[in-house]
């Protein structure tokens, strides 16, 4: 406390009168215009600044759109006002004016006085009258202090605009004028945001939150607000998992291939990548990706590193089922093929690949979901997915509601996608036992028959002891033709 | 093959009907535990009033755990509070831990460090049940007071504006011969960050955070889950600046970060307080008793002197 005492004492000291202090109006004054004209671009009003009168040095107020950035008028919001003391001036009290529309009524207003970074021990007693706040302090601020206001509760008028906070002070000469403060713009009420204030109203809510699991977990008006706001993480989500997804199919077919190569070095270099990747937490990639290559001077966009480190991941297991699916594949296959006089490749693509599709659409569904899930740990690097939106919310709110309500976006995918394996799976499950569809007479293309022939001979070949070589028919023939 | 399927799925239903049924009881126990456990924590408490004489000039203090102050934390704020390299929450260190230790030893309770996310600790606080108090370098705020209490606060400080020093050197009317707490390097970092494209990274829930959406409008803010992750970030140029509170910004360039400076402190004079639930009166007029013989007796002063080199 007595280092703060006297460091005020030589500050006071310091601040000579004359010229150097005229030249620091000038500098102050020069600044403030400055700042006005170029940081903030908009209606700023910038008074002419008389020499011995207070300026306003910044005038904000705090975004209040649920999840968003915007000042929403009509809505409680907290305005930040500063203003400096100037040379000679000792400020006594001061009255802020709201624009028309506007109201301070509620609100509880922070008064600090900095003297540059210390706080002043100075007591003000703050009265909010409609649209005006009047704050007066116990004993006069000295010259060269930072008056810093917080008013928390304070509503802008409900209505597009830019509006700017005026009013008067006293000083040991008497009541002058404020200069007006830089414009803050605001915006009218939002659909999303009218609903949450007749939500606020209705009884059925109030039962509902004094709940304390329900209004935790379960608050209509968050939840309500966090949809609209947690909409366009889950749209980053999702283009995430679908722009990473098929370069993951793509590099995992690479690696299944590459893991079941004649060559021993082809082999190790798919052997490798494939267990680090899946050897390693996807959390621990991610970090190294975001904040290893910057450090190589490598810059690329958040959300397309964050695609790249999914796909690249991804791949990884892709290339295991993959590689499982075509070694699932009974050697009779080749065999059959090879003894219609069909080459390695031919067999691959038009008897191997479309059975191991089949067989590993499950899992590669099951994976995809684990991919978009995953998404979330990108928000630990600061891509601005659905968790993070989550997060932010839960940061301002103080409620779990908003997790909840990621929690709804993420099922919105994962529940049908799971519906659909077990689907999936059921179908394959009675083709292979041989219960599966039979396909259907009407018109067969070329290819069909040919595939046909192809198929009897297979099944004849590889199961010859069968009792019901139609068994083993693939599945993927009726499906097509059921879905043609 | 139809006599094995049919044998398969005689055996089969009998033991999922089982599975299900263990399943289902597994799940109904879990829920009626977790349930008890939410019930049990407000009960004994109501008990121990009730029953608990007021020993000697000891103020009556309800906690989480008998004789136990659990205190959250993100613990990854030097000098005020950190967890040492290598060390777990146990080992925590700083100007805070001391602080609670102290208060811990006036109201004879041992310390409990949990380390968790600073936005995560005034919900738990909130919540109640699990967590005494929250110390994380709390600023004393209207809209925190809303759902918590705070104790008397026991720190001044202010904010910081962080940037890579060569990033720093090139910004227009910027000149490291002026005090860094002036308004002229303030406002030319300002101008220069509110800019489309410029990133700015706070941790999620803080005064900084507020103060980059309030004040650069153009900029993006990015919160993050702590200030190392934001100064990393910022090091490896993925962020053009950071904004947190200052001692910790000051500290961290100086220790760790030495590619990194201060260009320019915000006068913010605010004040931090300790974390306690609204429901717990009687623990914060504890707290308070214990600062203020604390200030008295110079302990707040040594420790200051211990972390930050001097008295505030």
């Amino acid at each position: 406390m007595n280092a703060r005492e006297t460091s005020r004492v030589t500050r006071l000291r310091a601040a000579g009168p004359g010229a150097t202090a005229k030249a620091r109006v000038k500098r102050y004054a020069l600044l403030v215009c400055a700042f006005a004209l170029g940081v903030i671009g908009l209606l700023a009003v910038v008074a002419p600044t008389p020499a011995q009168a207070l300026t306003v040095s910044s005038t904000t107020a705090r975004p209040n759109e649920d999840g968003g950035d915007h000042v929403i008028g009509g809505l409680p919001t907290r305005l930040t006002w500063e203003g400096r003391v100037e040379a000679g001036e000792e400020l006594e009290s001061i009255t802020l004016t709201m624009p028309e529309g506007g109201t301070f009524e509620g609100s509880s207003t922070r008064v600090t006085v900095l003297d540059g970074l210390n706080r002043q021990d100075v007591a003000a007693v703050a009265t909010p009258d409609g649209t005006t706040l009047a704050i007066v302090f116990d004993e006069p601020i000295p010259e060269d202090s930072l008056v810093r206001l917080e008013v928390t509760g304070v509503a802008f008028p409900n209505a597009d605009g830019d509006y700017v906070i005026e009013g008067t002070y006293e000083n040991q000469l008497g009541e002058q004028v404020l200069p007006s403060s830089p414009a803050i713009s605001v915006i009218a009420n939002t659909p999303v945001q009218g609903l949450v204030n007749w939500l606020d109203q209705q009884p059925w809510v109030e039962a509902w939150n004094s709940n304390p699991f329900l209004s935790m977990f379960f608050k209509p008006q968050i939840l309500v607000s966090s949809f609209a706001a947690l909409f366009p993480g889950w749209l980053v989500c999702l283009a995430i998992v679908l722009v990473a997804y098929p370069f993951a199919i793509l590099f995992g077919l690479c690696f299944a291939f590459m893991k079941m190569s004649r060559f021993i070095v082809v082999r190790a270099i798919a052997v490798t990548y494939i267990n680090i990747l899946r050897g390693t937490p996807l959390f621990l990639q991610i970090y190294i990706a975001f904040f290893g290559l910057p450090m190589l001077g490598i810059q690329i966009n958040v959300y397309i590193l964050g695609c790249a480190v999914m796909a690249i991941n991804s791949s990884a297991y892709l290339a295991e089922i993959f590689r499982a699916g075509i070694q699932s594949i009974p050697v009779g296959q080749y065999e059959a093929a090879a003894s219609l006089g069909m080459g390695h490749m031919r067999t691959m693509i038009s008897i191997i690949l479309p059975q191991t599709v089949r067989r590993v659409l499950p899992t590669v569904t099951s994976d995809f979901i684990t991919s978009y899930k995953d998404t979330s740990l990108l928000s630990s690097v600061g891509v601005m997915e659905l968790m993070m939106y989550a997060k932010n919310m839960t940061a301002i709110t103080g409620n779990i509601t908003p997790y909840m309500t990621a929690a709804i976006f993420y099922l919105i995918v994962t529940l049908p996608l799971i519906k659909a394996i077990t689907v999936v799976e059921r179908r394959i499950a009675r083709s292979e036992s041989g219960q599966g569809p039979r396909p259907k007479g009407g018109e067969l293309t070329e290819e069909d028959l040919q595939l046909d022939l192809a198929q009897d001979a297979l099944a004849q070949a590889a199961h010859a002891e069968a009792d019901e070589p139609a068994a083993l028919e693939p599945a993927y023939l009726p499906l097509a033709r059921e879905g043609a | 093959m139809k006599w094995f399927a049919t044998e398969e799925a005689g055996v089969k239903k009998p033991s999922h009907l089982l599975l299900t049924l263990l399943c289902s009881l597994l799940a109904v126990c879990c829920v009626a535990v977790l349930a008890g456990c939410g019930g049990q924590t407000a009960e004994p408490a109501a008990d121990e009033t009730a029953t608990e004489e007021p020993a000697s000039d000891v103020v009556d203090i309800e906690t989480v755990s008998d004789g136990k102050l659990i205190v959250q934390s993100d613990l990854a704020y030097a000098p005020m509070e950190s967890v040492p390299e290598g060390k777990t929450a146990e080992d925590a260190e700083g100007f805070e831990v001391d602080l609670v230790q102290a208060i811990a030893d006036k109201l004879g309770l041992t310390v409990e460090w949990q380390q968790v996310q600073f936005d995560t600790i005034i919900p738990a606080v909130k919540q109640g049940g699990t967590v005494d108090l929250g110390a994380s370098s709390f600023t004393i705020t209207d809209e925190r007071l809303e759902e918590i209490d705070f104790s008397e606060p026991y720190m001044d400080s202010n904010q910081a504006i962080v940037m890579q020093k060569s990033a720093a050197s090139s910004i227009p009317g910027f000149d490291v011969s002026q005090d860094v707490a002036g308004t002229e390097r303030l406002d030319a970092v300002k101008a220069a960050l509110d800019v489309e494209g410029t990133k700015v990274a706070v941790q999620s829930g803080t005064t900084g955070e507020a103060w980059s959406q309030e004040n650069l409008t153009k900029a993006e803010t990015v919160p993050l889950a702590d200030v190392i992750q934001c100064l990393t970030g910022l090091q490896s140029g993925l962020y053009n600046a950071v904004i947190a509170d200052y001692p910790v910004m000051a500290y961290y360039c100086q220790e760790s970060y030495t590619d990194l400076e201060v260009v320019a402190a915000i006068p913010t004079g605010e004040q931090y307080g300790i974390v306690v639930s609204k429901d717990n009166p009687g623990l914060k007029q504890a707290i308070d008793k214990a600062l203020a013989e604390l200030e008295e007796d110079g302990t707040i002063a040594q420790l200051q002197e211990k972390w930050f080199g001097q008295a505030s």
